[in-house]
């Protein structure tokens, strides 16, 4: 099992949000979480990548076998779990190359892997630019600042490319984008899925999966996971809204 | 009242002592002479900065009762060689070096090379008889001693350089004056002044540097005149890395003719206590300063700038930007004051000062001051006093970014607004490596503090 969350709490400034969620996944699988807003989605994303103020209030979450939520967030990044966010930060002054690098090198360095010099840095970078269809010239830009929208969504899927995660979290990634910016989006995501990787596909809108086609479908609801199923689950949510399945909680 | 001779330090005492040495001791040229008197007259009727006195309200000058300051001897001859000094070099620095040794002119490890027509570098213990009058002027120019180490500088000079452009040249490559201290047995306290001369149409970048070897304790006491002529331009930079016991005193004024142009980038990231008085004075039309300053206030540092910008006459353009970081209990003073006098009509001035707190335990204390009699400008201030994102924080973390590495590479980024003007790489390498090693010393008594508030 790559990923094994047990009876997930957690609290948000004091208030609960995850009330008992559970999902196992397994290295080549991808799956998609979806819900309402206010749900919990971003939440679990968060809390998986170790963010302060996301606090856990009990449950467990292994990843490889050893408990995640003991880790600081860069330990998490080095042991090869990524979050692509949703609001990607801006980082005025902070060289994107530079930054990719640095990350690069600290994950790395934390898994006693030789760091790589800016020729091989360079060589590696400019194979995976191609993957998300990104202007390279944003390479040389500072980190997401003054992106649109879909600059910084192509930012976010090229560190996954670089850092090549063992498990991606891709909060909302789908959100803001246009059509043709989520499709080379999505073909990103696509090239680098491996049957040792796993993708956690977080999202409102059933859009993304006509792309990024899932394994498993889940529904967040009320801070736990209410409904499990295959794609199709998907597309009779599509149909029919969230409103059935807090009906069929409710009753 | 606090007078001078009431200090451990008695700069009175400096002043006589200074006046009863052989003739020899402080070289003089003749032109330097009123300057050297007026300074004297000074000394001994100006009272020391206390508190009370506004300009100098958060920046106590106590390092002067601590310790007993004495004038360094002239250095001998070979105290340092260029393998001392080698590491302090720039491998891309193409152009005149002037380098001085705890004030005093070291020749041997100068290197002035060919210089253009039109160019003349040289120093006030060197200068030949027929200096060009503008420059000599300057170096003459006893503006009224704000201070009493205006006053002192002016008395006891030690050496310095002089720069003069005639009109018209333009000198690509720049000049570099490189201050070293050396340790001594006892605390110095040196007095460097130069003058930099830019004529009509000319055009000239000059390179400042004040460092040290080793961690002397020393007080650099430096005055720096600058003129720019009309349509002339010239940029300034400016990087003190001095010890961490030093202290830094530079009192920096600009005149800047019509159409005349000054940029000043500025680093001051050493000392255990900082400061530079920067006035501009817009005694022409149309002409434009823009002034950047990088301040850096590390555990115990205190670094200050006061800015004394004054739109005399229409029509110029002032930019102020200057950016503080502070860590442990550092403190960080900015007082930008910009005056536009009543017929200065259509001046355009913006200020900001914006400072990055790495600590709960440091201390900013700034005040733009716009005095506008003027009624057709456009002139803004803005000052804010924030802490390191913690959304920025946390993205960098989660790329695996240990914390403190997260740290660093955020100041760098709030740095590099100033630091990225620096012309040469190597100026701006010399100012990011200290930085961070500064940050590093301190960063993980702030990691610890941050969690203990957090939890």
């Amino acid at each position: 099992m790559l990923l094994s969350i047990k009876n997930l709490t957690a609290e948000v400034e004091g208030k609960p949000i995850l009330q008992g969620v559970d999902l196992d996944v397994r290295p080549g699988e991808v799956h998609a979480i979806m819900g309402p807003n206010g749900s919990g989605k971003s939440t679990l994303a968060h809390v998986l990548a170790g963010r302060d103020g996301y606090d856990v209030t009990g449950g467990e979450v292994l990843f490889e076998g050893q408990d995640l939520i003991a880790l600081e967030p860069e330990e998490r990044a080095s042991r090869g779990l990524f979050l692509a966010f949703q609001y990607p930060v801006e980082l005025p002054g902070v060289n994107n190359t530079h930054f990719l690098k640095e990350a690069l090198n600290a994950q790395r360095k934390s898994r006693g892997e030789p760091e790589l010099d800016s020729v091989a840095f360079l060589k590696l970078v400019r194979e995976k630019i191609k993957l998300v269809s990104m202007n390279p010239e944003l390479l040389k830009r500072q980190v997401n600042t003054g992106f649109s929208g879909g600059e910084k969504k192509r930012n976010e899927i090229l560190q996954m490319a670089v850092f090549e995660p063992k498990l991606a979290v891709l909060d909302e990634t789908d959100s803001g984008l246009d059509i043709d910016a989520l499709r080379t989006v999505s073909e990103g995501v696509n090239a680098l899925r491996s049957p040792d990787r796993a993708v956690i596909l977080v999202t409102h809108y059933q859009r993304l999966l006509d792309y990024i086609e899932p394994d498993f479908v889940h529904v967040l609801a009320g801070g736990r996971i209410v409904r499990s199923g295959d794609k199709t689950l998907a597309k009779e949510l599509e149909e029919k809204g969230y409103g059935w399945l807090a009906d069929e909680e409710a009753a | 009242m606090n007078t001078a001779e009431q200090t451990s330090t008695d700069l009175r005492a400096l002043v006589q002592a200074a006046g009863s040495e052989a003739a020899g001791a402080l070289a003089t040229p003749g032109w330097l002479t009123p300057v050297r008197e007026r300074g004297a007259r000074d000394v001994l009727t100006m009272p020391l900065p206390v508190r009370k006195d506004e300009a100098w309200r958060y920046t106590p000058v106590g390092f002067l009762e601590r310790q007993s300051y004495r004038a360094p001897q002239v250095a001998a001859p070979g105290i340092l060689v260029i393998a001392d000094i080698q590491h302090l070099l720039r491998p891309d620095s193409v152009g005149p070096r002037l380098v001085f040794v705890n004030g005093y002119h070291a020749p041997a490890l100068s290197a002035i090379g060919t210089l253009p027509d039109g160019v003349t570098l040289t120093t006030i213990t060197q200068a030949p008889g027929q200096l060009p009058v503008g420059l000599r002027q300057q170096v003459e120019r006893v503006a009224e001693h704000r201070h009493v180490f205006s006053a002192l500088n002016s008395a006891l000079v030690s050496d310095g350089a002089l720069i003069h452009l005639a009109a018209g040249t333009i000198l690509d490559s720049p000049i570099e004056i490189l201050h070293i201290a050396v340790g001594t047995d006892e605390p110095g306290i040196c007095h460097p002044r130069h003058a930099i001369v830019v004529d009509e149409g000319a055009q000239a970048r000059v390179v400042e540097r004040y460092c040290s070897v080793g961690d002397p304790v020393y007080f650099t006491n430096a005055v720096v005149d600058v003129h720019v002529a009309a349509g002339a331009g010239l940029v300034h930079e400016r990087l003190q890395t001095e010890s961490v016991g030093a202290q830094h005193l530079t009192e920096l004024r600009v005149t800047l003719s019509e159409n005349s142009f000054y940029r000043h980038v500025a680093a001051a990231l050493g000392g255990e206590w900082s400061r530079t008085n920067l006035q501009v004075v817009f005694a022409g039309e149309g002409a434009e300063a823009d002034l950047n300053g990088l301040m850096l206030a590390g555990d115990k540092q205190l670094n200050d700038v006061h800015l004394d910008i004054r739109h005399d006459v229409p029509r110029c353009t002032s930019r102020e930007a200057f950016k503080g970081i502070l860590d442990g209990r550092g403190r960080i003073v900015f007082d930008g004051r910009i005056l536009v006098a009543r017929d200065a009509q259509k001046t355009d001035a913006q200020l900001s000062n914006d400072n990055l707190m790495l600590s709960r335990s440091a201390e900013v204390d700034t005040k733009p001051q716009l005095e506008i009699y003027a009624d057709d400008v456009k002139c803004s201030h803005g000052t804010t006093v924030g802490e390191l994102d913690k959304d920025s924080l946390f993205y960098l973390r989660s790329r695996g970014i240990p914390e403190s590495q997260a740290m660093r590479m955020l100041c760098q980024g709030f740095a590099g607004d100033v630091l990225d003007r620096l012309a040469d790489q190597s100026l701006r390498e010399i100012a990011q490596e200290l930085l961070d090693k500064r940050l590093s010393t301190s960063g993980a008594a702030l990691v610890e503090g941050e969690s203990g508030d957090a939890s």
